[in-house]
């Protein structure tokens, strides 16, 4: 029964949770906690489908010893490398991706933009953007377009959104969502999870933005960046702008924040708890 | 592929060797058949020990990135910008921006704003009068300027 539990339990953990998790819209008041629960619940997806296998064993052996059974052992480590198998190379495929991209960016606009002492580097362009390049090395990078566009209240909040991207290390969570994204077969993927990650992350840099320059300094660069952006971004089917402008509005919400760290404690416990059910 | 202990040092440089072809572009005109090794030397030692054969290095690792482009001149080669500061500024950015429609190459930068669509400015709007309607109530809190350049 606890083999077909784990399995149980690793499907809806990587099927069915991200759906159900991405639907409260109140989890998004409390992004730190949220993205905690995202986590906890992927990691307890893994965690349980990594020891189906080991968790059959008991039943099979009966109460034999481990040693007089080799090959049942061989085929339960086997299953499980398989699973941690796909996660590697997943985890390979899109890391040298993303840095491969990571260091020809930085090195082209380490080669076009002005320099500051402080990290940030300037490209002359119209567009008003700001980003950052995580990794080694990391860069912010604002257009001529964003320093004239933002008076320097809005200006320090997009900085401090990007440096907080970068101090966060919220590169490596979306790393981390990619590769398990990746990892699924393509038919259980869930896009969902990517993109709410996504806008969990951008919610929680803005934290860091009304921070340092107040709520409406924030809203109101997030408008004119949008604005700015418009004309050429006139495809994107629905962005983050909309749904960020919203939560800035909102606030806060500890409540939701206790909740979604109660889910992710749970996630991450109910599949060791069910292995080591197995084996008592 | 220099190791990393290098590569900040070449990175430095390659960037005041680009400086240097698209000064010679602008200096040359219509008529600029590109510069030589050894010109592009001569003009860093100026204001900097470099060796010959860092320059001739760095020169390489630009055409290898299809940075410059290179042509015969008898025995020497002759280096271009493959584009001017602003078309590769301009292609940079394009990119960059394009880039976040695909969600393979979505996570390697980070955007302040993922995108935006002419549909949404108004909603953005009557959004933002909101957050602002809302900051009246409690005492908003003061932050200092600083224009962080």
């Amino acid at each position: 029964m606890v083999p077909l539990a784990l399995a149980g339990v690793a499907v809806a953990l990587v099927w069915l949770a991200p759906g159900l998790l991405a639907r409260p819209r109140r989890l998004r008041r409390a992004p730190r906690a949220a993205l905690v629960a995202w986590q906890a619940v992927s990691l307890g997806g893994v965690l349980a489908a990594l020891a189906v296998a080991p968790a059959v064993l008991p039943l099979v052996l009966e109460g034999d010893d481990l040693r007089s059974h080799p090959w049942l052992v061989a085929l339960a480590l086997l299953v499980t490398a398989v699973v941690l198998g796909r996660l590697l190379l997943s985890g390979h495929r899109v890391g040298t991706r993303i840095r491969q991209a990571r260091t020809e960016h930085r090195e082209l606009v380490d080669i076009l933009g002005e320099h500051d002492r402080d990290g940030l580097v300037v490209l002359q362009h119209p567009t008003p953007t700001a980003y950052c390049i995580p990794g080694r090395g990391p860069r912010v990078v604002l257009t001529r377009g964003v320093l004239d566009a933002l008076p320097d209240e809005q200006l320090a909040a997009v900085v401090a959104h990007e440096r907080a991207h970068l101090r966060a290390r919220h590169d490596l969570l979306l790393e981390f969502f990619t590769v398990l994204h990746e990892s699924v077969p393509p038919a259980l993927r869930s896009a969902t999870a990517l993109a709410e990650v996504r806008l969990l992350v951008e919610a929680l840099a803005d934290r860091a933005a009304v921070r340092r320059s107040g709520a409406v300094a924030t809203a109101r660069a997030l408008v004119t960046v949008a604005a700015g952006r418009a004309p050429a971004g006139a495809m994107a089917a629905s962005t983050s702008a909309p749904v960020r402008l919203h939560l800035l509005a909102l606030g806060p919400q500890p409540v939701t924040a206790t909740l979604a760290y109660a889910l992710a404690v749970v996630a991450v416990a109910l599949p060791l708890a069910l292995l080591g059910f197995a084996w008592a | 592929m220099p190791h990393s202990a290098h590569a900040p040092r070449l990175g430095d440089l390659e960037r005041v060797v680009m400086d240097r072809l698209w000064e010679s572009t602008v200096a040359g005109g219509d008529g600029f058949a590109g510069v030589t090794v050894r010109e592009v030397h001569e003009a860093l030692e100026k204001d900097r020990e470099i060796a010959y054969t860092t320059v001739m290095t760095v020169l390489d690792r630009l055409a290898k990135k299809d940075l410059v482009t290179r042509e015969r001149d008898g025995r020497a080669w002759r280096y271009l910008p493959a584009d001017t500061r602003e078309a590769l500024t301009a292609r940079t950015m394009r990119r960059t921006l394009d880039d976040m429609e695909v969600t393979d190459r979505r996570s390697a930068l980070l955007h302040f704003l993922d995108g935006a669509s002419t549909d949404e400015i108004a909603d953005l709007k009557a959004a933002l009068a909101e957050v602002e309607a809302r900051s009246d109530r409690p005492a908003s809190r003061g932050a200092r300027s600083r224009r962080p350049r």
